[in-house]
């Protein structure tokens, strides 16, 4: 009888993992990108791409093994011994940066074979039926698009079915084929992720979403970095100026002295001439 | 479950039996079980609460008056704290829900989910289009800056084309002859009280047919197959459900934070260098109208009101004409191709109009 993973077409096998493994990733990254987002770090260039890039390699190998993992068991019938995330993921790393290596250049040069033809097709049909510019525009976009996305598409199925291939080896390698049936499968691979302690699998599981939320909303700047141009932000010296409570009250006992000073001395001016002698009346 | 937390379940669960709610609400049977394609319902009611939520938030400093409301939108932006990234998510979450329910429309055509006797789903369901693309007009306007005044101003000219009841909705919407003080209490008032209501109701009335009729499962595989494959609803398409809300709820925040919403210029009669055009969910049909076919009177009525009139009604009879038991959509040549072209369509077109935008500025 022939082993369960030899069956299965080799890009299908590839598809399914890596599909479920990438929306399983999906959200942690996601987590990462928006914390260094509200940090005013862009995830998508410099230090900030760099983290995402070093944090996204622990989760992709821990989603790889998820899911290959409860492929294996739930559609082959296959328990696979030891690591498999770390297994499977270097293979598709060398792959990957092979088959887009190739496929760069291979996209590049239909783009710029497929946007000649377009613009020399385009030319004639105008002379024939004139079309809006925008319209034009948009037709020229799509038309050397669509076969510039079919080579797109033949990479990605070579690269799969490379890294289907590579699958297959390991699970024939590593993996041994269950007798159980679909139902009890799928409530040994349930049972075997539910933690022993799920009171303690639960409190974790908050207290990370309530750190992340606090993170979340402490490097999130209070008021907007796009500020509109009839909104200037407040003047900063008025904002640096610091406020010095002693100082303060000295200066106010200064001020307070000087102005009791000032009214004594009108107080007595004004006394002064109450007293002066009335002049001779008429 | 702790002691404390287990009292108070069997508290409630005394007083409104919570067990069977529990089993009816997460025993639904999924057959061939759960899938990635089945979120979309879940993630719009997601993005709903998350609006609802960011929307009384908003409410709190927001003045719908002609005379504040846009300095009041400012205040949010520039003075409360946090008030930039709540509005900014009230933004791009109601962009989520359209994209959200075209995507929730196409799966369930696509998968032939509409065909009996599941044809009252897909009739709410269109009801609840509507209500979607009208949230999204009415709350365009209210930061009443040239960008909402414009916009409603060429969505209400859209709408005047209609015959008969068009000039009465026009007229009723604006409250006189160019939008002012009327305009922005009417749509405010239908934006945060009628059209939440009516949402409401309907989704309620969606989810208990869709309840009652099951769900209707993959378009492939045999009967059998599809029993031995049944899931409950609880715990894999929950998940499933809980990792797509996280996704689209952190895709939304990282659109907050990238690009924030920065008001024009407060509204004026004149438009100036701005060049009017609605929300791009609406620019297909904007720019269906540039094209000459659709000038003068009756193709301005022909683009602007009889063929998506037409269209509409077209997807609201689709059940009752398409009655035929296959669901497998590459065995369906017709409705491929049909949706293949309507949304190629509505992506040259949407594409042409920014790309036309760029000329105009």
């Amino acid at each position: 009888m022939s082993h369960p993973a030899t069956t299965i077409s080799s890009v299908k096998l590839a598809w399914a993992l890596s599909w479920a493994a990438f929306w399983t990733g999906f959200p942690f990254k996601m987590i990462v990108a928006l914390l260094l987002l509200a940090a005013q770090i862009h995830p998508w260039e410099g230090a900030g791409l760099i983290a995402l890039l070093a944090l996204s390699v622990p989760i992709d190998i821990w989603a790889l093994g998820l899911t290959a993992r409860t492929f294996f068991l739930e559609r082959m019938g296959i328990e696979v011994r030891g690591p498999v995330g770390i297994g499977l993921w270097w293979q598709g790393a060398v792959l990957g940066v092979v088959t887009l290596g190739v496929a760069y250049y291979a996209v590049g040069a239909t783009a710029a074979v497929c946007k000649k033809a377009t613009a020399a097709t385009l030319e004639l049909v105008n002379k024939v039926i004139p079309i809006p510019v925008a319209e034009q525009i948009t037709i020229e976009l799509l038309m050397w698009a669509v076969p510039t996305t079919i080579v797109a598409i033949m990479f990605l199925l070579i690269g799969l079915k490379l890294f289907g291939w590579r699958i297959k080896r390991f699970a024939v390698a590593s993996g041994q084929t269950s007798s159980a049936s679909l139902q009890e499968r799928v409530r040994e691979w349930d049972d075997w992720r539910v933690p022993a302690d799920s009171i303690l699998m639960l409190v974790s599981f908050t207290a990370v979403a309530v750190l992340l939320t606090v993170a979340f909303w402490v490097l999130l700047p209070v008021t907007t970095t796009h500020r509109h141009p009839d909104y200037p932000p407040p003047p900063t010296d008025a904002v640096k100026k610091k406020v010095k409570p002693e100082q303060l009250l000295k200066k106010t006992d200064a001020t307070l002295a000087k102005a009791e000073a000032v009214l004594e001395l009108l107080e007595k001016e004004k006394a002064k001439e109450k007293k002066k002698p009335a002049g001779p009346g008429k | 479950m702790m002691p404390l937390l287990q009292k108070v379940y069997d508290f409630v669960d005394e007083r409104i039996d919570l067990k069977t709610l529990e089993a009816k609400m997460m025993k639904e049977p999924i057959k061939g079980g759960s899938r990635w394609a089945y979120v979309f319902g879940s993630v719009l009611l997601f993005i709903f609460i998350m609006q609802a939520v960011t929307g009384v938030l908003l409410m709190f400093y927001y003045i719908p008056s002609a005379d504040h409301a846009y300095a009041s939108t400012q205040f949010i932006i520039h003075e409360v704290d946090y008030g930039w990234f709540i509005l900014s998510y009230h933004f791009w979450g109601s962009s989520a829900m359209v994209v959200m329910v075209f995507a929730h429309m196409s799966q369930v055509f696509l998968w032939g989910a509409y065909k009996s006797p599941r044809e009252m789903i897909w009739l709410v369901g269109l009801a609840l289009f509507g209500i979607v693309m009208a949230f999204g007009f009415t709350g365009y306007l209210l930061p009443w800056d040239q960008r909402a005044y414009w916009a409603t101003t060429v969505g209400v000219e859209i709408m005047d084309k209609t015959p008969v009841v068009g000039d009465f909705m026009a007229r009723f919407l604006k409250g006189g002859p160019t939008p002012g003080q009327m305009t922005l209490s009417r749509f405010f008032v239908i934006h945060v009280m009628v059209l939440p209501g009516a949402l409401m109701g309907l989704a309620g009335l969606h989810l208990f047919l869709f309840r009652s009729a099951g769900p209707a499962g993959p378009f492939r595989g045999t009967p059998e197959e599809l029993k031995a494959k049944t899931d409950f609803f609880f715990p894999r398409q929950v998940w499933k459900d809980i990792v797509a809300m996280a996704a689209v709820f952190l895709t939304i925040s990282s659109l907050a934070l990238i690009e924030p919403v920065v008001l024009l210029e407060e509204a004026k009669p004149d438009p100036g260098d701005y060049h009017p055009e609605p929300e791009w969910y609406f620019l297909f049909l904007f720019q269906l109208l540039r094209w000459k076919i659709f000038s003068g009177e009756l193709g301005q009525f022909l683009g602007a009101t009889a063929i998506p009139a037409a269209f509409m009604l077209l997807l609201a009879a689709l059940p009752f004409i398409d009655r035929g038991p296959e669901r497998n959509i590459f065995k369906r040549p017709i409705a491929l191709l049909s949706w293949t072209v309507v949304m190629i369509g509505i992506l040259v077109l949407t594409v042409s109009a920014i790309i036309n935008r760029e000329f105009l500025d």
